[in-house]
């Protein structure tokens, strides 16, 4: 049995080694463009700010990909046929189940003058983004970062680590409303502009001028205000990585049965890469991680039923801790610590928790998961959310029932 | 950018992390092997070099505990801990042995134990001093450090009473990411440090046996001796601090310390671990990055194992950095203590 995995993100490689586990014998064989070894993508921030190297990227020493007899094929992957994945171009890799892992690209914008720009205009997405980030920072001492997600901010607290000025356009009116009511949104705000950020709310972007070289020189946004910048970050957004994919049935991403089978037999897909029959993508690391074991075990001949769990999430913004779960609802709790960049939103619906938004300090979100599922009531679980607190020790926040 | 540049070359063994360890060798050799300090230390009115050298000591891990106070001061574990651990310097290691010395008094450290320091139970030492130092020295080393390390795990010593730790934790605190991540160093360490705890037991056993028979042996004076240059001046001093800049902060707690290995002994049956939140770590690594003991802490968090390492001595900087709040050190107790709480509102499964 071969086994051939396209792309060596979270969802490929827990892949492999869930394969691996199970069948002793099978040749695994990796295939990716962007690195040599599985990297964390959620730690490319880290690796700008100088607080890990590139090697700290890797979450498991080299060494076990040989112990686990998984081969690993640098390159680009151009063509999909039963049975044969082309490489570059040129190299034929024969398969007998292969595994599509290859995540999400940037969505590009169609901004007036953007094909202009030869250099400064950048993702933050891959390894390759930010190698050129890293090429860029020290000549710009403006940068003019565009997405109100959480990539955005990301980039926005790098770029600021390193002296850059940086103007933080986002298009709503207030930052995140896709997740985060406006209380919410503006303890962020206003904690992202102590940080020195200028932050620009109903902003977009309408056009991008580049100097004589080539190189970013100024945006124009909606309000017809112009922010000169040497830099400028794209972050509104990732979309499926499928536009070499073909004969394979693909719609946003590529389709597949709750068993992550697509339309070619012998061939899977999971991750970011993958949307599920209910149209959904999820397009975080963990939803990846269960994907790719997932996967894995229906190409091992399981029966796998997958239905996306309950939503959670973290993120951090700046020094913001940041815990989600569930879903929004017609009602809510919502408590801010008076003075502090920490509050709690309890989100409610016919007398039940639905959600949970906790800004600034730490929740063990298995607990909040139980009491969704359970259908406790608003009441019951103000009482009791000390239960769920993951503060350090000496460091519990006082609950609004405390 | 040019601040962040030498801030990179002297926190990544760049050419300035050189040098700095050539100055904390030299100093150390100086200290240990000559004289040199004596004149100074009297020239400042203090008595001897070793008193230079502690208030030296107690100024490092002041200077470098204020930074690591501001670097964290939303976080209340390390405030505290790092307040107590400058206290204790300042106290217990420094101006009261002076003021114990100054009153005719043993020259005694409350906050060192065998076997980190093998005179306090060396019979011929002990039974020289007072009885209450007597007693405190015996119950300390042969109750006090092993019963809290059951409690607490080795973090009660380790990362807030000893000075070692201290000054890991406060003047080494730019250089903790530098230790050896690899199961390699996480075996050769496993060999090492037991083996010297080996030798420190062997050796305190020897010293009883021939105190018990009222015979000196020569040999055994020279292993006295042999040890005392090797374990104290060599391996806790020289490389200990003197390789801070290029291998990290916990060499010697990690692979040399007798102390560190019978309280992770202790701590292995202990109720001390890292709680590990189910399924949040992104893997970016940080928290590995950050340890000074080498774990890889990360290893755990992202296969959802809550666990407790021998090694780990509870700085707790691996839950500080971790952007998801996926770790928590606890002295964990069993669930059987735990189900009165539970009952009114069923919550997640421990993990
Ligand atoms: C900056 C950033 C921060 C993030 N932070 C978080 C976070 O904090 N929490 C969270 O839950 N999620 C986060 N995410 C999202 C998360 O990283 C993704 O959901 C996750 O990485 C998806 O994993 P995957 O394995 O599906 O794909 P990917 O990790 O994208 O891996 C796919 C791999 O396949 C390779 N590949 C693609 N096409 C080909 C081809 N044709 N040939 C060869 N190789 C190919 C790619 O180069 C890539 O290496 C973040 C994403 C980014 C960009
Ligand atoms: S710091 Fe936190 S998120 Fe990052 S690898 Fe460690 S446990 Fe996981």
């Amino acid at each position: 049995m071969h086994y051939v995995i396209i792309g060596n993100g979270v969802a490929g490689i827990t892949a492999a080694f869930t394969l691996r586990d199970r069948d002793p014998h099978a040749r695994i064989a990796i295939i990716s463009g962007e690195s040599d070894y599985f990297i964390s993508r959620t730690a490319l921030m880290y690796a700008f700010m100088d607080r890990l190297n590139l090697r700290d990227l890797e979450p498991f020493e080299r060494k076990s990909y040989d112990a686990k007899k998984i081969e690993r094929i640098r390159g680009w992957v151009t063509n999909l046929d039963a049975g044969i994945v082309t490489l570059n171009g040129v190299r034929k890799i024969h398969y007998d189940k292969l595994l599509l892992a290859t995540g999400s690209v940037p969505i590009q914008p169609n901004w007036l003058g953007l094909e202009s720009v030869r250099t400064g205009a950048v993702n933050f997405v891959s390894l390759q983004h930010l190698e050129a980030c890293e090429q860029l920072a020290p000549t710009t001492r403006r940068a003019v970062v565009a997405g109100g997600g959480l990539i955005g901010v990301e980039l926005v607290e790098c770029l600021t680590h390193h002296g850059i000025e940086v103007d933080f356009l986002v298009r709503d009116s207030w930052y995140w409303p896709m997740a985060l009511a406006k209380e919410e949104g503006e303890i962020i705000a206003a904690h992202m502009r102590r940080h020195g950020v200028k932050l620009h709310l109903n902003h977009e972007i309408t056009q991008v001028t580049a100097d004589a070289k080539g190189r970013v020189e100024a945006v124009k946004t909606s309000q017809n205000i112009e922010f000169p910048c040497q830099m400028l970050g794209i972050c509104i957004g990732v979309r499926p990585a499928i536009d070499w994919i073909r004969g394979v049935t693909t719609a946003r991403g590529i389709q597949v049965t709750n068993s992550f089978q697509t339309s070619l037999p012998n061939v899977w897909a999971a991750g970011d890469c993958a949307e599920l029959p209910n149209a959904q993508i999820e397009q975080i690391w963990y939803s990846a991680k269960r994907q790719g074991e997932l996967a894995a075990k229906a190409m091992l001949g399981d029966t796998v039923n997958y239905q996306a769990p309950l939503f959670y999430n973290s993120a951090k913004f700046f020094d913001i801790e940041y815990t989600t779960v569930g879903a929004a609802a017609s009602e809510s709790f919502f408590h801010q610590v008076p003075g502090k960049d920490i509050s709690f939103r309890i989100m409610h619906e016919n007398g039940a928790v639905t959600g949970f938004n906790m800004l600034g300090s730490r929740w063990d979100h298995t607990y909040f998961e139980n009491w969704i599922h359970e259908r406790r009531t608003l009441k019951e679980v103000l009482a009791n959310l000390h239960q769920a607190q993951f503060d350090v020790e000496f460091g519990r926040i006082p609950t609004p029932h405390d | 950018m040019i601040k962040n540049r030498l801030l990179h070359d002297v926190k990544n063994r760049g050419i300035s992390a050189w040098f700095l360890s050539a100055v904390f060798t030299a100093f150390y050799l100086v200290l240990y092997f000559t004289e040199r300090l004596t004149p100074i230390a009297q020239a400042i009115g203090l008595d001897s070099k070793w008193t230079l050298y502690g208030a030296l000591y107690t100024l490092a891990v002041t200077a470098g505990g204020i930074h690591v106070i501001r670097k964290y001061k939303h976080n209340r574990y390390q405030v505290i801990r790092t307040v107590t651990v400058i206290v204790i310097q300042a106290t217990f290691a420094f101006s009261i042995p002076l003021l114990l010395k100054f009153f005719q008094q043993p020259e005694y450290y409350f906050s060192y134990f065998w076997p980190l320091k093998m005179e306090y139970l060396t019979p011929s030492y002990i039974f020289s001093l007072p009885l209450p130092f007597i007693i405190y020295s015996i119950l300390g080393s042969a109750l006090l450090v092993p019963i809290l390390g059951v409690f607490f795990g080795k973090r009660w010593y380790c990362s807030w009473v000893c000075g070692c730790g201290g000054l890991a934790n406060t003047f080494g605190e730019p250089w903790r990411h530098l230790s050896d991540k690899s199961t390699t160093s996480w075996k050769i360490e496993k060999v090492t440090v037991h083996a010297v705890l080996g030798i420190t037991i062997l050796l305190t056993v020897l010293l009883f046996i021939s105190y018990g028979t009222g015979n000196t042996y020569r040999q055994l004076a020279n292993f006295q001796t042999l040890y005392g240059l090797i374990v104290s001046s060599i391996l806790a001093g020289v490389v200990g601090v003197g390789l801070y800049p290029l291998g990290g902060t916990r060499i010697w707690c990690r692979f040399a310390c007798p102390m560190a290995a019978l309280l992770g002994l202790v701590q292995k049956i202990g109720r001390y671990r890292i709680k590990v939140k189910e399924n949040m770590c992104i893997s970016c690594g940080l928290c590995s990055k950050y340890c000074e003991m080498g774990i890889d802490v990360r290893a755990y968090a992202q296969a959802n194992k809550s666990f407790t390492r021998a090694s780990c001595v509870g700085c707790g900087i691996c839950a500080e950095v971790c952007p998801r709040g996926v770790l928590k050190l606890e002295n964990f107790s069993p669930p059987a203590a735990t189900k009165a709480k539970l009952v009114q509102i069923k919550t997640a499964p421990r993990g």
